[in-house]
């Protein structure tokens, strides 16, 4: 059978070992196939969008209210970005944990990592035009942070921001951001990352000689089972998005948050726990910074992953990676469920 | 096995296509109004299509819901729809009132025009309370005399006339008499903007505006409903004397204990529940509806402040029966834009034509639903009842009054019901 050009789209073989669902997660592939759900639905939802903030609030009310299966796209892209931060991060444990990031990818681990700020900062911005009070709290708060860094705080605010207090310049520029700036940015490394796997020689194994298991799978069966990754992933978004609305609440009418929503999105609330304990430099910027290049140096200087282990779960030649990794991710969640609790 | 993943698979996103397209057809279909004063589309009857028009001055083609309601006007979601509504179902709080039923064009107009409402409402002594707060004050010697100071709220008034122009908020926590702080506490439940006290649904009232122009309370007894009662969506200048009975006749005040004592008959008929037990009345004060005879400035105030009722409070029996030696004070409506043709209007129990001669209040306040019959004598309709009621003046008549006291106790020597 010659291949069409979507089984064009993979290599001819692949490990088999590697190729299962116990090994790989799927979390990479569902990573893309997110993408392209939020890029589908992104698209239908600009039609009705209007980045002002008198009416963002309420264009986004019409999508979802009276827009037939508008409420659902929303849903949908809500959803989709949601699961792309999860799958994102179980792709960097998957990869940490397996050791796959040895050399020759730790460059591909980079724009991995970039990747994942990108998902980050599209749900933060996307999570910002909604406009409504849901938000404004965490608006406000959120940019205040930039505002704590020594000297470029102020002028990066300004940037951000552009102007004194959050306004129509705000929001046209996180628009710019989410729609062009951070999407842009978001298609180039990943279609990058996506060449780099290839160049870099397919999934992590073994060389050859070393491989316990020689069978591989062919690009017919490797489609197979993305297409029915993407079926099951599919049916849980569609199912989870008609009967779980994506959040939304009154328009922002005045420049104070309205009291009420003090939480920030889930995935900085673990920063927001952080927050707490004082200094807003230190705590909100300095060590969430701290963590992502900890993260992002875990190959080059912490103990390489050697080659005959590559390819499993937990090898022991990158056990302090895995122990790093692990300990961060726990704290991470940990302070997030500290969050939820009542103020004390 | 395996290779029925696939087609099952498939089948399950079909099944979640086809629930999902279940569910949307169960979403409410939207039912869209562009009231002409707003301009601006809102689609609360999608949910609200059953409820009631509030008022014929009030119509939903050009008013719609959120003109008065606010509240997102876009939203199919209760919550999110109800989230941002001015206090609530009631609007016309004196919290938000200004919002909701202001505009020069709407109830904040001038005093010459007669649209002033909010701001006498907000200043006459059923708001502020001012006298009853004054009064306690004094007698427990906080005060020096019986001039108001305080007020439920604070307000300004610079142009009153009535030598104050200021209440100050009253905050009964900052006085240190036990029993004017207890005052405070269990007291002032009995203005506009006072929760109803809990009488089990007999006496539920609203705030602001709608305390006395919505009817909470059917004017028929046998049907008193506890749950519906603040569920009514109406307002009206045919106000029955049970909606002023959910403040006026309730209970008392124990001023011993400083605590309320409900109302503890349970009356069946007009004659009895009108008035509690204690009191003394005339046969057209149960027969008439209490705003037959009292005027809306007695009850919402001229807009200045007072300190006490007997300042603002001033239609008495000569107003309409006159005296010995005087006749009544009446009115011929020669002037089109006399505001009784259109407190007729709002309330349509008469038609008043133009040279008909009604009577009017010594403050010339028209009494625009009686009139002046060939005979010399009087004719009134109901303003809740429609019932129409005929009167003679004391001129005349067999009465021995001196003519110059016409307090309570001095006419119900003669003229008062026995139940």
């Amino acid at each position: 059978m010659r291949p069409s050009f979507l089984h064009h789209l993979h290599p001819p073989t692949i490990p088999a070992r590697q190729a299962r669902l116990r090994y790989s997660l799927a979390a990479g592939g569902l990573a893309i196939f997110l993408s392209m759900i939020l890029l589908v639905t992104g698209l239908l939802e600009l039609f009705y969008y209007i980045p002002t903030p008198d009416q963002a609030a309420t264009s986004i009310q019409t999508l979802t209210f009276l827009v037939p299966y508008g409420g659902l796209v929303r849903n949908l892209h809500y959803w989709s970005a949601q699961f792309l931060v999860i799958v994102t991060l179980v792709h960097l444990l998957r990869v940490i944990f397996t050791g796959a990031y040895a050399a020759p990818r730790r460059f591909n681990y980079l724009l991995g990592m970039g990747l994942l700020v990108l998902a980050v900062l599209l749900d933060f911005t996307g999570y910002v035009l909604r406009w409504d009070e849901g938000i404004h709290w965490a608006l406000v708060t959120g940019t205040n942070l930039v505002k704590s860094i020594p000297l470029i705080g102020n002028a990066l605010y300004i940037m951000l921001v552009g102007g004194t207090q959050p306004g129509p310049a705000t929001l046209i520029r996180f628009y710019g951001w989410h729609i062009f700036g951070l999407t842009l940015a978001a298609g180039i490394l990943t279609g990058w990352h996506i060449f780099r796997v290839r160049r870099d020689g397919g999934i992590a194994v073994p060389p050859p000689a070393l491989r316990q298991d020689q069978a591989r799978i062919t690009r017919f069966e490797l489609v197979r089972r993305e297409v029915l990754a993407m079926l099951v992933t599919a049916t849980a978004l569609l199912l989870l998005s008609t009967f779980a609305p994506a959040p939304l609440s009154a328009p922002i009418t005045s420049p104070a948050p309205a009291f009420g929503t003090t939480l920030a999105p889930w995935f900085f609330l673990w920063v927001q726990q952080m927050l707490k304990l004082g200094n807003p430099f230190f705590w909100g910027v300095f060590v969430p910074l701290a963590v992502l290049v900890l993260l992002s140096l875990i190959p080059y200087i912490l103990p390489k992953p050697t080659k005959p282990e590559l390819g499993r779960w937990f090898p022991k030649s990158n056990r302090l990676a895995q122990v790093v990794a692990l300990v961060i991710f726990l704290a991470m969640l940990v302070l997030t469920l500290l969050a939820f609790l009542p103020a004390s | 096995m395996r290779r029925y993943f696939l087609p099952a698979a498939s089948i399950f996103l079909l099944l979640g296509l086809l629930i999902s397209a279940w569910q949307e057809s169960r979403h409410p279909k939207p039912i869209d109004l562009t009231p002409t004063l707003t301009g601006q589309v809102e689609y609360c009857l999608s949910c609200h299509s059953d409820l009631a028009e509030i008022s014929s001055s009030h119509p939903v083609k050009s008013f719609g819901c959120v003109l008065c309601h606010a509240g997102e006007r876009l939203a199919l979601d209760a919550n999110l729809a109800h989230s941002t509504m001015r206090a609530g179902k009631n609007p016309s709080d004196f919290s938000v009132v200004q919002a909701s039923c202001g505009g020069a064009n709407c109830h904040s107009g001038t005093a010459e025009d007669f649209r002033d409402h909010i701001q006498r409402a907000t200043t006459s002594i059923q708001a502020t309370y001012a006298g009853a707060i004054a009064n306690i004050r004094y007698t427990f010697g906080v005060q020096a005399d019986l001039k108001a100071r305080l007020g439920v709220f604070a307000v300004q008034v610079p142009q009153s006339t009535s030598g104050i122009t200021e209440l100050a908020a009253f905050d009964p926590l900052q006085e240190t008499n036990s029993f004017i702080l207890a005052f405070g506490q269990n007291c002032l439940t009995c203005h506009l903007s006072a929760l109803p006290v809990q009488t089990g649904g007999r006496y539920d009232h609203f705030t602001g505006c709608s305390a006395c122009h919505t009817p909470t309370q059917s004017a028929s007894l046998t049907s008193v409903d506890t749950n519906t009662a603040t569920q009514v969506h109406k307002l009206t200048t045919a106000i029955s004397y049970t909606q002023c009975n959910t403040c006026h006749n309730r209970g008392n005040y124990d001023l011993r204990s400083m605590t309320f004592q409900p109302r503890s008959d349970l009356p069946t008929d007009r004659l009895h529940d009108y008035y509690q037990p204690i009191a003394q009345f005339t046969r057209c004060e149960w027969k008439l509806d209490c705003v037959d005879c009292h005027t809306r400035t007695e009850a919402m105030g001229d807009g200045n402040l007072y300190s006490v009722k007997k300042n603002i409070q001033y239609i008495q029996c000569k107003t309409c029966h006159g005296t010995l030696a005087d006749r009544p004070q009446t009115r011929t409506l020669t002037d089109p834009n006399d505001p009784a043709f259109r407190l007729a209007l709002l309330n349509p129990v008469v038609t008043l034509q133009l040279g008909e001669p009604i009577l009017v209040s010594e403050k010339g306040e028209p009494l625009w639903n009686t009139r002046v019959l060939p005979d010399g004598t009087y004719q009134l309709v109901g303003k809740a009842t429609g019932k129409v009621f005929s009167f003679k003046p004391v001129m005349g008549s067999a009465c021995t009054q001196t003519g110059d006291d016409q307090s309570s106790a001095y006419c119900h020597t003669c003229h008062s019901v026995q139940r």
